[in-house]
């Protein structure tokens, strides 16, 4: 029986609220929220507890697991409180906003015995694990070519935080390090990155971004985001081999496409399409996490991959700002 | 009017061709090739006169001319056509190098006749209605474009860098660059590229990229030039470009009119195409303004030159590693 502890309940928290409210063997402790209102009615609607802080939830209940889904640059604190009083520690992405951060993140952790898990969610999405098995399984050959994309419309959240460079690190460090991660994981280390991006440019409420990866195996990879759309997200993958191309377009892999005539009073848009699954993502991640806290097994994605596609991330923000590649030094 | 065709190096030489023969007051007077054989055959097949190499087809009385040899050996003709007097539409890359493309257009210049860059992407009524919406302002201002050229390797010379003048990057970013600098009214600025052989063992040149581009208004853009299609693909490649502006999002996928063709004859799956065929839009276009006297072809040798100018600068970029200026 795991006891979690809810750190931060906007958009991604009430998507893990919702994940651990289906588990039998966890239950959610309470959720730790700034926005009273906000926090009480997620409180009622996951039947748990609202606190104001997390030590006062600490006082109040007993937690096994911190659960971290406030905005980005708010993680490392959260962590290192959450370390410190013994908690294993399971944190959204991207990790942090700077590789300092991170890092403490790391160690704090490590110094602690707590376990540290950074939801880097793609490798639980099925379409992109299907993606990661044929190659192994080296379904397209030698791989030469990949190209992903990533976005939709600007995201709206708490305080606009999004919007801030500062806080989000803009869709090059929120967004796009989901592909940063899956390709690290399908490709190994990036050792050439370059990019463009709308960031700067006085533009309301849009950004896109085009990123050049340079693996250390050759593998050419496209990296594009966007916040620029008027409306929806969508994902795209591509990876072209020498012996073949597999090609995954989000849009199209929906089995349910759902027509509504117009009529008054019925606010619901047009065409809702759905892609439904046993399990979601999220809650696979989760669970996953909980179990290798329960058995001690290396999750399938370290804080240290973590730190990695952070890297790449930061990278790619620095090249976009001062025209320049950036080469990642090799670690060993 | 007489048109004939210089080589049939270039397999669009055949589309031409059959464009020539279906246009009104047309005459596909002849074919010149250096390879009597390649010669030969293209003239039985359409009926027309094979007359040797191209010196032989300048000395004849033939109003224009399209060329297709290989890039290496465009610039060469182009000039002898020129001070022949002959219009002349020729095949993309306008040429290898930028001085190549310079003395065609000086030539074409002083003899007076059009000189027309191949762009035959730009004739597809989905690009030209994508060009109106765009005009339009539909869009908005358009800040960012990602383009697309994919293919298999063409093989034959092609892959000869003397002859081609590079893989992959020369072949597949001239038209989407052409489509970019036609929408956006701008040049392209910087230039930054990734460039390798990884799809075909000991290839002597190219066959895959990512450019990385910025335009002089500011506009970022990205391209992948790449021969990355594999042989069972079920089409050839594709143009795409989307664009992203300030009050919205178009995306164009120029040979997205097709139906699925899944057939137990091939043994995979086909995209049969039934969109309009653009070469024949290209040809009649020139055919129009040798016939209209214009004083400039829609779309000109400078065109061609300034896409070309992106190519090369994509292997400039690659070899440094850093980006490279333009202008
Ligand atoms: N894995 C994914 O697919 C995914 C998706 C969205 C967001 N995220 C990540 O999750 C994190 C949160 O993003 P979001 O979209 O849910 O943001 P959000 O703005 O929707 O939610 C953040 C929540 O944190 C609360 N909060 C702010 N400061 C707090 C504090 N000091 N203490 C407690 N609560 C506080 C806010 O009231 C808000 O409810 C970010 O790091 C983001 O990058 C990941």
């Amino acid at each position: 029986m795991f006891r979690v502890g809810l750190v931060g309940c906007g958009t991604i928290g009430s998507v893990h609220a919702q994940g651990y409210t289906r588990m039998e063997d966890v239950e959610l402790a309470g959720i730790v929220e700034v926005r009273e209102d906000h926090g009480r009615a997620m409180a009622q609607l996951f039947h748990t507890t609202w606190y104001p802080t997390i030590e006062a939830l600490f006082e109040e209940a007993e937690v096994d697991v911190i659960d971290i889904c406030v905005p980005t640059y708010l993680h490392r604190g959260y962590v290192e409180t959450a370390a410190r009083a013994g908690k294993h520690v399971i944190c959204e992405k991207p990790m942090a906003r700077t590789l300092a951060d991170a890092q403490a993140m790391i160690d704090v952790c490590e110094e602690n015995g707590v376990r540290l898990f950074i939801a880097q969610v793609l490798r639980f999405f099925p379409q992109y694990r299907k993606a990661y098995e044929l190659l192994q399984a080296g379904a397209v050959g030698q791989v030469g070519t990949v190209r992903t994309t990533r976005g939709g419309v600007f995201p709206t959240s708490w305080n606009d935080w999004y919007a801030s460079a500062e806080n989000s690190g803009t869709l090059i460090v929120d967004m796009i390090i989901h592909d940063f991660d899956f390709l690290r994981w399908c490709f190994g280390d990036v050792r050439r990155v370059y990019a463009k991006s709308l960031r700067g440019r006085d533009l309301n409420r849009l950004d896109h971004a085009f990123v050049s990866l340079r693996f250390e195996n050759g593998v050419i990879a496209h990296v594009e985001g966007t916040w620029a759309y008027p409306s929806g997200f969508q994902t795209r993958l591509e990876i072209a081999g020498t012996g073949g191309v597999l090609e995954h377009v989000g849009d199209e892999e929906m089995p349910i496409h759902l027509s509504l005539r117009e009529r008054i009073g019925r606010s619901e848009g047009v065409a809702v399409p759905e892609s439904p699954l046993a399990k979601d993502p999220y809650q696979l991640e989760l669970e996953h996490f909980l179990a290798c806290i329960q058995s001690g097994a290396e999750p399938i994605v370290t804080a240290r991959d973590a730190y990695e596609a952070l890297r790449i991330s930061l990278a790619a923000l620095e090249s976009a700002a001062t025209g320049r590649p950036i080469e990642l030094e090799v670690r060993s | 009017m007489k048109v004939g065709i210089v080589s049939f190096a270039h397999m669009h030489a055949h589309s031409y061709a059959n464009a020539l023969q279906s246009i009104k007051g047309v005459e596909f007077a002849a074919i010149a090739d250096d390879l009597p054989e390649r010669g030969q055959a293209a003239a039985d097949q359409y009926g027309v006169r094979y007359v040797g190499d191209y010196p032989a087809l300048l000395a004849e009385d033939i109003d224009a001319l399209i060329v297709c040899t290989e890039n290496a050996r465009h610039a060469e003709v182009v000039i002898a056509a020129a001070k022949a007097n002959k219009h002349i539409l020729c095949e993309k890359p306008i040429a290898t190098t930028l001085a190549d493309a310079q003395a065609m257009i000086v030539a074409c210049r002083e003899s007076g006749v059009l000189l027309q860059t191949a762009f035959p992407v730009r004739f597809h009524p989905a690009v030209q209605r994508v060009k109106r919406l765009l005009e339009q302002g539909r869009v908005g201002r358009i800040l960012a474009m990602r383009g697309t050229n994919r293919g298999q390797n063409p093989g034959g010379w092609f892959v000869d860098p003397a002859l081609s003048g590079g893989g992959a990057v020369l072949d597949h970013t001239v038209h989407v660059v052409d489509l970019m600098r036609w929408f956006t009214g701008s040049e392209v600025r910087e230039v930054y590229a990734e460039i390798d052989t990884r799809f075909h063992d000991s290839l002597a040149v190219d066959d895959c990229g990512l450019l990385t581009l910025e335009f002089a208004n500011g506009v970022i853009a990205s391209h992948d030039p790449s021969w990355s299609r594999c042989a069972s693909y079920p089409t050839w490649g594709d143009v795409t470009v989307e664009i992203i502006g300030t009050e919205g999002t178009l995306s164009l996928d120029v040979f997205r009119q097709h139906m699925l063709l899944h057939s137990d004859l091939s043994g995979h799956t086909t995209h049969e195409n039934w969109g309009d065929d653009m070469d024949s839009l290209l040809v009649a276009d020139f055919i129009r303004s040798v016939a209209e006297r214009k004083a400039s072809p829609s779309v000109t040798g400078e065109d061609g030159l300034r896409a070309l100018e992106v190519a090369l600068a994509a292997y400039e970029s690659a070899t440094s590693g850093q980006p490279v200026r333009i202008g």
